[in-house]
C-alpha cells in the first residue's frame, strides 16, 4: 500500500552540513577494542548525549567512551567525556570538574530526572556494572550509592515515568552474557563472505532487559516480571525508546533486537503488554526478523500516530512502520523507497527530524560496518568498515537521497554508531552529535541556507505537542531514547517552511491536561509550564 | 574340500560359544533403558510437532471465536500469531533451539521453504497469512474482512491439515 508523506510546507532548502567537531574542540576518541575487531563486543560502539546538565539553557554533550584493547592486553580504558558548551560553537572538557570520567568500558546513555530534584541525572550503561550519577545542580556529579544495574553488557536504556505516580521509572536492554576474559581470548571464529571476522550475536546467549521502578526519591527496584516487561526470548537488545505508540497519552517502549523480533510493549497503567509480533512492528513485511540496532519515532504524517524507524545491518533495508492505530503497524519500507538507500549500508544511530524545517520529517541514518574485514569485500558487499551518513529528505511522497548535496558533514566516512539531535548553537535548527568507532565524534552544524522558520517548545513531560494553521497540522511527540543509545535534545521541534505565524499551539500532557497558545509568533524557542 | 568345511564348522561353532557372554557385558536393563531413550529421541520431533500444531490450533479457533464476535484487531492478531507461530516468547525458545543446534526443518530452511527453527508454517503460508493479517486490519467493510479470511483460513487449514 502505497504511502503519502505530505510536504505541507515549502520554503527550504535542501539541508547543509558542516562538521565542526575539531573547532569546537571535541576532540576525545571513543574506544572500541581492537583494531581487527575480533569478540562481537568490540562491534558496540558507544552512545552519547545531548544534555543540558547545567540547566544554562544550551545544550552540553556527553560522551560515553570504551576501551582500546591490543591483543589480550588492555591498552586503554576509555574515560567517559563531558563537554560544557561555552557558546560560540566551542565545546569544554569539564569531565573533572563535573566529577565524571568513568573508566568502565561504556556502552549507551539515558537521562532524566532520576530522584525528582528537578535536575537531570545521568545514567550510562556499560559492560559490568551501570552507574545512575545524579546531578548535584552546582555543576557536579556523585553517584548513586545503590544504581539500578544489569551487570553485564547494557545497551539502550531510558528513563520515564511509566505508571504516572511522577517519578522517572527505567528500562535498560541487555545484549550478550560474555565476561571479559571471552573478550580478551576471543579469536575471529565465523567465516563471513570467505573472511574470519567475529561470532555473533548468533550462538550466544542474550542478556535480559530490566525494568526497575522508581520507588520515589530515586530507590530503585527491580520489576521487570511484575511490569510485564520480560525479556521473554533473551533477545539481543541495542536501542530502546518510550513513547505514546497507541495515543492514550501512556509511553509505551520499542526495542530494537538485533536479529531477532522487536519488543513493542504497550503500557497500560504501569503494566505492559508485549504485543510485538502481532502489531507488525516486530518483523518486516516478508515476517523476517531483522539485525535492529537503532530507532527514531516520529509523526511521519501529522496524522497524531507515532511512527516507527529501525536501523538494520548491511544488504538489508533500514525499515519505516506506519502507524495504522490501535497498536497496529505496517510495514512501507518500499512504498516510501526507503530501501534502496539504506540497503548497502550498516546502520545504527538514527532519527526522525526536520532539518531542512520544510515541515515535515526527514531522516539522518549513521553507519559503519562491524567487520573491518568488510574493507577486503566492500565492492562485493556495497559498503566497507568505514561507511557514509545517510540524509533522506521527502520529495512528494517518497524519500530522497539528498547526502551527496548536504555539505562536507555528510562526505565524512567513518564508523559512526552514536548519534544525538539537537540545537547546540541556538539557531533553531537541528544539529547532531556522532560517536564513531575509534575516533574523535562528528559534530554536525546545520548551515541550511534557506531554512524554513521554526519553533522550539521546551514543555517538560508534555507528551504531545500540536502546531495548526489553517487546515496543516504539525504534530511532535515526545520520545525519550532511541536512536543508537544515545539522548537527544528533549524539546519538541517544529519546522514551517514558509510560514510566519500559527493559528495555534496545543500542548497535552500524560493526564490529559491541554494547554492551548493563540497567534503564535514563529522562529523562537519557548519554554512552557503547565 | 572336507576339512575346510569341517574348519569352518568348528569357527562357527567358537564363534557361536563366545557370543552369549560378550551380551551378558551390557545388562538387559540397560539396554531396555537405552531402547527406551531411542524411541523417545525419535518420538521427540514428532512431539514438537505436535505442540506446534496444538498452538496454531489455539491462534486459529481464536481467531474464529474473534471474528464471530466482531472483534477483528483482535482476529488480526490471532492470524499473525499463526503465521508466525507462536508469540515472542515462543520466538525465544526457537532461537535458543537453534542455537543449540536443533533445526526441526533444516532440509526445508535450506532451500528457503521453511524459516529458520519453524515447524510447520513454510515461508509462502507466513508471508500470505501476515498479508492477510494485515488486510483483515485495514478492511473497511465486511466484504474485504470475509476476503482477508478466507485467505487466511486456507492456508491456516492447510497448515494444519499436513
Amino acid at each position: 500500500m502505497a504511502v503519502t508523506i505530505p510536504t505541507i510546507a515549502s520554503g527550504s532548502s535542501p539541508p547543509y552540513f558542516v562538521d565542526i567537531a575539531a573547532e569546537a574542540g571535541v576532540v576525545a576518541p571513543t574506544w572500541c577494542g581492537r583494531d581487527d575487531k575480533p569478540h562481537i563486543m568490540e562491534s558496540n560502539g558507544t552512545g552519547l548525549g545531548l544534555v543540558d546538565y547545567d540547566a544554562d539553557g544550551d545544550l552540553d554533550l556527553y560522551l560515553v567512551n570504551g576501551w582500546r584493547l591490543d591483543g589480550a592486553e588492555i591498552a586503554e580504558r576509555g574515560r567517559d567525556v563531558l563537554y560544557r558548551n561555552e557558546g560560540q560553537g566551542r565545546f569544554l572538557d569539564v569531565t573533572e570538574k563535573a566529577g565524571l570520567g568513568s573508566d568502565a568500558w561504556g556502552s549507551g546513555l539515558a537521562a532524566g530526572d532520576a530522584n525528582g530534584d528537578g535536575l537531570l541525572d545521568l545514567f550510562v550503561t556499560n559492560f559490568g556494572t551501570d552507574v545512575l550519577y545524579l546531578n548535584r545542580g552546582d555543576g557536579t556529579f556523585e553517584e548513586h550509592p545503590d544504581s539500578p544495574n544489569l551487570e553485564g553488557w547494557s545497551a539502550g536504556a531510558v528513563l520515564f515515568d511509566s505508571d504516572g505516580d511522577g517519578d522517572e521509572d527505567l528500562y535498560v536492554g541487555g545484549y550478550i552474557e560474555c565476561t571479559l576474559e571471552e573478550v580478551l581470548a576471543e579469536k575471529p571464529s565465523l567465516v563471513w563472505e570467505g573472511l574470519d571476522v567475529m561470532l555473533g550475536p548468533f550462538g550466544l546467549e542474550g542478556l535480559g532487559n530490566k525494568f526497575f521502578r522508581n520507588q520515589g526519591g530515586g530507590r530503585f527496584e527491580e520489576a521487570t516480571a511484575e511490569a510485564g516487561l520480560e525479556d521473554v526470548g533473551l533477545f539481543y537488545t541495542f536501542g530502546i525508546l518510550a513513547a505514546d505508540l497507541d495515543g492514550d497519552l501512556d509511553l509505551d517502549i520499542y526495542a530494537a533486537n538485533d536479529s531477532n523480533p522487536n519488543y513493542l510493549y504497550s503500557n497500560d497503567g504501569g503494566v505492559f503488554q508485549e504485543v510485538g509480533l502481532w502489531s507488525g512492528a516486530a518483523l518486516d513485511e516478508g515476517g523476517s526478523a531483522q539485525a535492529g540496532m537503532g530507532l527514531a519515532a516520529g509523526d511521519v504524517e501529522s496524522d497524531g500516530l507515532v511512527d516507527l524507524l529501525v536501523t538494520n545491518f548491511q544488504q538489508d533495508m533500514s525499515t519505516l512502520y506506519r502507524n495504522l492505530g490501535d497498536m497496529i503497524f505496517e510495514d512501507v519500507t518500499r512504498s516510501v523507497q526507503l530501501g534502496g538507500p539504506t540497503f548497502s549500508l550498516l546502520s545504527w544511530g538514527t532519527t526522525l527530524s526536520d532539518l531542512d524545517q520544510d515541515g515535515d520529517l526527514d531522516i539522518f541514518v549513521a553507519n559503519g560496518h562491524i567487520y573491518p574485514q568488510a574493507d577486503l569485500v566492500a565492492d562485493k558487499v556495497g559498503g566497507g568498515f568505514r561507511q557514509p551518513n545517510l540524509l533522506l529528505v521527502d520529495q512528494g511522497g517518497t524519500l530522497v537521497d539528498v547526502s551527496a548535496e548536504a555539505g562536507p558533514g555528510l562526505a565524512v566516512e567513518k564508523v559512526s554508531h552514536g548519534l544525538a539531535v539537537g540545537d547546540i548553537d541556538f539557531d533553531g535548527d537541528l544539529d547532531m552529535a556522532i560517536s564513531n568507532v575509534d575516533e574523535p565524534p562528528t559534530l554536525l552544524r546545520n548551515d541550511t541556507k534557506e531554512p524554513g522558520t521554526f519553533l522550539l517548545v521546551d514543555a517538560p513531560l508534555a507528551v504531545r505537542v500540536e502546531a495548526a494553521l489553517g487546515d496543516d497540522r504539525w504534530i511532535r511527540h515526545r520520545v525519550i531514547g532511541g536512536s543508537f543509545l544515545s539522548v537527544n535534545d528533549p524539546r519538541f521541534h517544529f519546522g514551517f517552511g514558509d510560514k510566519r505565524q500559527l493559528e495555534s499551539l496545543t500542548l497535552i500532557w500524560p493526564d490529559g491536561f491541554r494547554r492551548r497558545l493563540l497567534d503564535v509568533p514563529l522562529n523562537h524557542a519557548l519554554k512552557i509550564e503547565r | 574340500m572336507k576339512p575346510n568345511l569341517k574348519l569352518y564348522v568348528v569357527l562357527g561353532a567358537v564363534a557361536l560359544m563366545a557370543m552369549p557372554s560378550v551380551a551378558q557385558k551390557t545388562p538387559t536393563s540397560m539396554v531396555a533403558a537405552y531402547d527406551s531413550l531411542a524411541k523417545i529421541i525419535l518420538n521427540v520431533r514428532q512431539a514438537e510437532e505436535d505442540l506446534v500444531r496444538a498452538m496454531l490450533d489455539g491462534h486459529y479457533h481464536g481467531a474464529k471465536a474473534y471474528m464471530k464476535q466482531g472483534m477483528y484487531n483482535e482476529a488480526a492478531a490471532e492470524m499473525a500469531l499463526f503465521a508466525n507461530e507462536g508469540d515472542n516468547a515462543v520466538a525465544g525458545i526457537r532461537k535458543r533451539l537453534v542455537e543449540g543446534g536443533h533445526h526441526h526443518n533444516a532440509a526445508g530452511e535450506e532451500q528457503g521453504i521453511y524459516e529458520e527453527g519453524y515447524v510447520l508454517v513454510t515461508r509462502e503460508a507466513k508471508k500470505e497469512m501476515l498479508a492477510s493479517s494485515t488486510a483483515m486490519r485495514q478492511a473497511k467493510d465486511d466484504v474485504a474482512r470475509e476476503a482477508a479470511w478466507k485467505e487466511f483460513a486456507a492456508f491456516a487449514e492447510e497448515t494444519l491439515a499436513e
